[in-house]
């Protein structure tokens, strides 16, 4: 402040100096009306720069210091001829006028370049808001905007969600200091209305609240320390007014947004989970009801039954509690496997074994025997989890069985493209009309076979299978495409990108001897 | 000889149709439906009746299963066979690291529970009289004191390293051995974590003791967990 004062007086200062050391030496050259032309000059320029009742003062001292200096008789404050009395007069009067209109000019320009810079920082901080994904992340710079307005100490704090029924709503704050503060605060946003130093209630508080409002709601509240005088100020608090509720109508439309958003994510949550349910509550009762049937025959109609009868009944129990085993495991993995933040268990792996594994498994079917595998050789080591690998491959070969004619082979394949290793299931079944290509991937989705016949009850196929075959894919990085082969019949294609394996020098076992037997 | 095994598990009807598959199995069962329970039948069976295989469920009423598998592993107990929901791999490895022979996902066949038990008790058995010395499976024949490793009436020459991993899995026939366990026993505790030695070494052996590689009739994968060696012929 004191700079900004020097800088005013020092130019006044100046031009009084200057004109004073002219009129001195012009003294004797100039006649009297003159020299006060360079007085009433001085005292105007003064008056660019000084405060009003300065300027006035100060006029008044130049006259009464030219009639000590100038007027005959000198060095006195006699006036000896009445025409200079009214020249002394004049003087004086036009000075205090010149004075009072540049002040007044000063004034004029002063207020417009504020209302300038308030409205260039509003449209400023209209666009931040606009811009801004989240403005709650813009707390601070609400804070450092009301800093550069007021040069005071601020603090905020906004909610970060809002729900008109919950009263415990999650705030974020910065710059709070104590809990006066907290429940002036809290207060300011329970009324909506500012309150503090020239707020018109509560003119006795240290600090001024100002409520961050939108449409019929606060969101917050900012608080300025030792606003104080400077609140008398032009407009100043209508214009932090207005930049705390530029602030609460962006928190407004965010939060409403996300409100919004996050309902439909929940109805469309809710719509899946009533799908899932429903096609699990189909799929589940068709096998249940093939057991029960079985097992109470075999417990009521025991006796009637020959041996061949009851191996067929228990045979079709254990196939359908293998199925509903897959089906579960398949809906699991996939309820697992949808969760943002899903972990795998991946360690480098061998192809041979991955595939190894699968037969192994799928042998213990009764058609197993069909499948045929073959692993190119000198495949490099995967990065993967075994466990989800597996479980595509098994999904994968059972619906080849499944869709295919009982004495045709299905066959796994392994192979290198590159950096790529592709497992392809192929089966030389009916194929799957083209527009079911895609949706065969989606849940519960059952699609037409190639020849129009809508696939028939002995064909059901388990809707999550492939779904799940999907989501396996795409946790590794990888794809999964359904093929068809011009021959009938359809290729599943799984491509794993390949990842660098740095060193893999394998020391041999710490045991004696070298490596020769 | 019938074995008599006790079976932990406190579903009732699971309890129930198990015990009678294995009754017709011919073994002597036994029940019980909690950890207190199983205690008190261990510890009050008679010397001359004792129970030479424990059916362990984890989640039973009055506790975990795993605190009948520490106690029995700390007193040298009858071996144990975990039967549980609980699919994890991380929990499969966990209990075989922590002294379970064997370990079954729930649901499951019965003849894969009573190839596992017999695997146990032979096992059971070894330990008490001679250590498994030869192996014998289909065409493959491992003789551990000779060192000789036979495919189909021919000699296969393994490198040391091989040979023990398969001398390893030869202990243990029939048994899941995880990876963790391999890496500590041929290549020193400090290679725990590089299962790459793992894949590769195995892949080495199949291709000297196996006919079609990514079919393995004998070094069989069990994924995320580690190796098992098929149970060897009964008559070996």
């Amino acid at each position: 402040m004191d700079i900004r004062r020097c800088n005013r007086v020092l130019p006044a200062l100046l031009v009084w100096i200057v004109i004073g050391a002219a009129m001195f030496l012009c003294d004797g050259r100039l006649d009297l009306a003159n020299m006060a032309l360079l007085l009433v000059t001085a005292s105007a320029l003064a008056a660019l720069w000084l405060p009003a009742w300065t300027s006035m003062a100060t006029s008044a001292a130049a006259v009464l210091a030219f009639n000590w200096f100038f007027v005959p008789p000198r060095f006195t404050l006699d006036v000896d001829l009445q025409q200079n009395s009214l020249l002394l007069g004049v003087i004086m009067l036009v000075n205090w006028i010149i004075a009072g209109l540049v002040i007044r000019q000063r004034s004029l320009t002063e207020t417009a370049r504020a209302a300038a810079d308030r409205e260039y920082r509003m449209r400023q901080w209209g666009d931040a808001l606009r811009d801004a994904g989240d403005p709650v992340a813009h707390a601070e710079a609400l804070r450092a905007k009301l800093q550069e307005a007021t040069g005071c100490e601020v603090a905020v704090a906004v909610f970060t969600a809002w729900d008109r029924n919950d009263e415990s709503n999650t705030i974020f704050e910065v710059g709070l200091q104590d809990d006066e503060q907290r429940a002036g605060m809290s207060l300011c946003v329970r009324e909506g209305k500012a309150m503090g130093p020239g707020c018109g209630r509560y003119d006795d508080l240290p600090a001024n609240y100002l409520p961050l409002r939108g449409r019929g709601i606060t969101l917050g509240a900012a608080l300025i320390v030792n606003l104080g005088d400077r609140a008398q100020g032009i407009e100043l608090i209508p214009h932090l007014q207005a930049l705390c509720d530029q602030m609460g109508s962006a928190l407004q439309r965010y939060l409403m947004t996300e409100h919004e958003r996050m309902a439909r994510e929940q109805a469309q949550l809710q719509a899946t989970r009533n799908a899932l349910l429903a096609a699990i509550s189909h799929d589940y009762r068709t096998p249940l009801a093939t057991i029960m049937g079985a097992a109470s025959a075999l417990k009521e109609k025991d006796k009637r039954m020959d041996t061949g009868q009851r191996q067929r009944l228990s045979g079709a129990i254990l196939e359908e509690s293998e199925r509903l085993l897959r089906l579960t495991e398949n809906t699991l993995q996939l309820a697992r496997l949808d969760t943002p933040a899903v972990t795998l268990a991946s360690d480098w792996e061998s192809a041979d074994e991955i595939v190894g594994a699968a037969l192994k498994r799928v042998r213990q079917r009764a058609d197993g025997e069909r499948v045929r595998a073959s692993v190119a050789p000198n495949i490099p080591l995967l990065w993967c989890d075994p466990i989800l690998i597996s479980q595509m491959l098994d999904n994968l070969l059972d619906n080849g069985l499944k869709y295919s004619e009982i004495d045709l082979p299905v066959e796994l394949n392994v192979r290198q493209e590159i950096a790529e290793v592709i497992f392809a299931v192929v089966d030389s079944g009916p194929g799957v009309a083209p527009a079911f290509r895609q949706k065969v991937f989606e849940i519960f989705q059952r699609g037409e076979l190639h020849n129009g016949d809508l696939w028939n009850d002995s064909l059901r196929g388990s809707g999550v299978g492939l779904a799940v075959c999907q989501a396996i894919a795409h946790v590794h990085g990888g794809r999964l495409h359904l093929i068809p082969r011009s021959e009938g019949g359809s290729v599943f294609e799984f491509r794993l990108p390949l990842r660098d394996n740095a060193d893999f020098s394998v020391p041999s076992a710490v045991s004696k001897g070298p490596e020769q037997l | 000889m019938s074995y008599r095994v006790l079976l932990v598990e406190d579903d009732r009807v699971l309890r129930n149709s198990l015990c009678e598959a294995l009754s017709v199995e011919g073994y002597i069962m036994r029940a019980a439906a909690s950890l207190a329970d199983a205690q008190a039948q261990l510890r009050n069976a008679r010397p001359d009746d004792p129970v030479e295989l424990v059916l362990l469920d984890l989640g039973l009423p009055d506790g975990d299963g795993r605190i009948l598998l520490a106690e029995l592993r700390r007193d040298l107990g009858p071996p144990v066979i975990v039967i549980s929901a609980r699919e994890t791999e991380g929990q499969k490895i966990l209990m075989l690291d922590e002294g379970a022979e064997d370990y079954l996902v729930k649901p499951f066949g019965i003849g894969e529970l009573t190839a596992r038990m017999r695997v146990a008790l032979r096992r059971r058995g070894q330990a008490t009289e001679r250590a498994l010395l030869s192996y014998c499976h289909g065409a493959l024949r491992v003789d551990l004191k000779t060192r000789r490793v036979v495919v189909a009436g021919t000699d296969v020459h393994l490198t040391p390293t091989e040979y023990e991993l398969l001398s390893r899995l030869v202990r243990q026939a029939g048994q899941v051995v995880t990876h963790r366990r391999l890496l500590v026993d041929v290549w020193g505790p400090e290679h725990i974590g590089q299962t790459h030695y793992l894949r590769l070494y195995m892949g080495q052996l199949r291709s000297k003791l196996e006919i079609d590689s990514a079919d393995p009739q004998h070094l069989l994968t069990e994924p995320g967990v580690g190796y098992r060696l098929a149970e060897p012929d009964s008559n070996s």
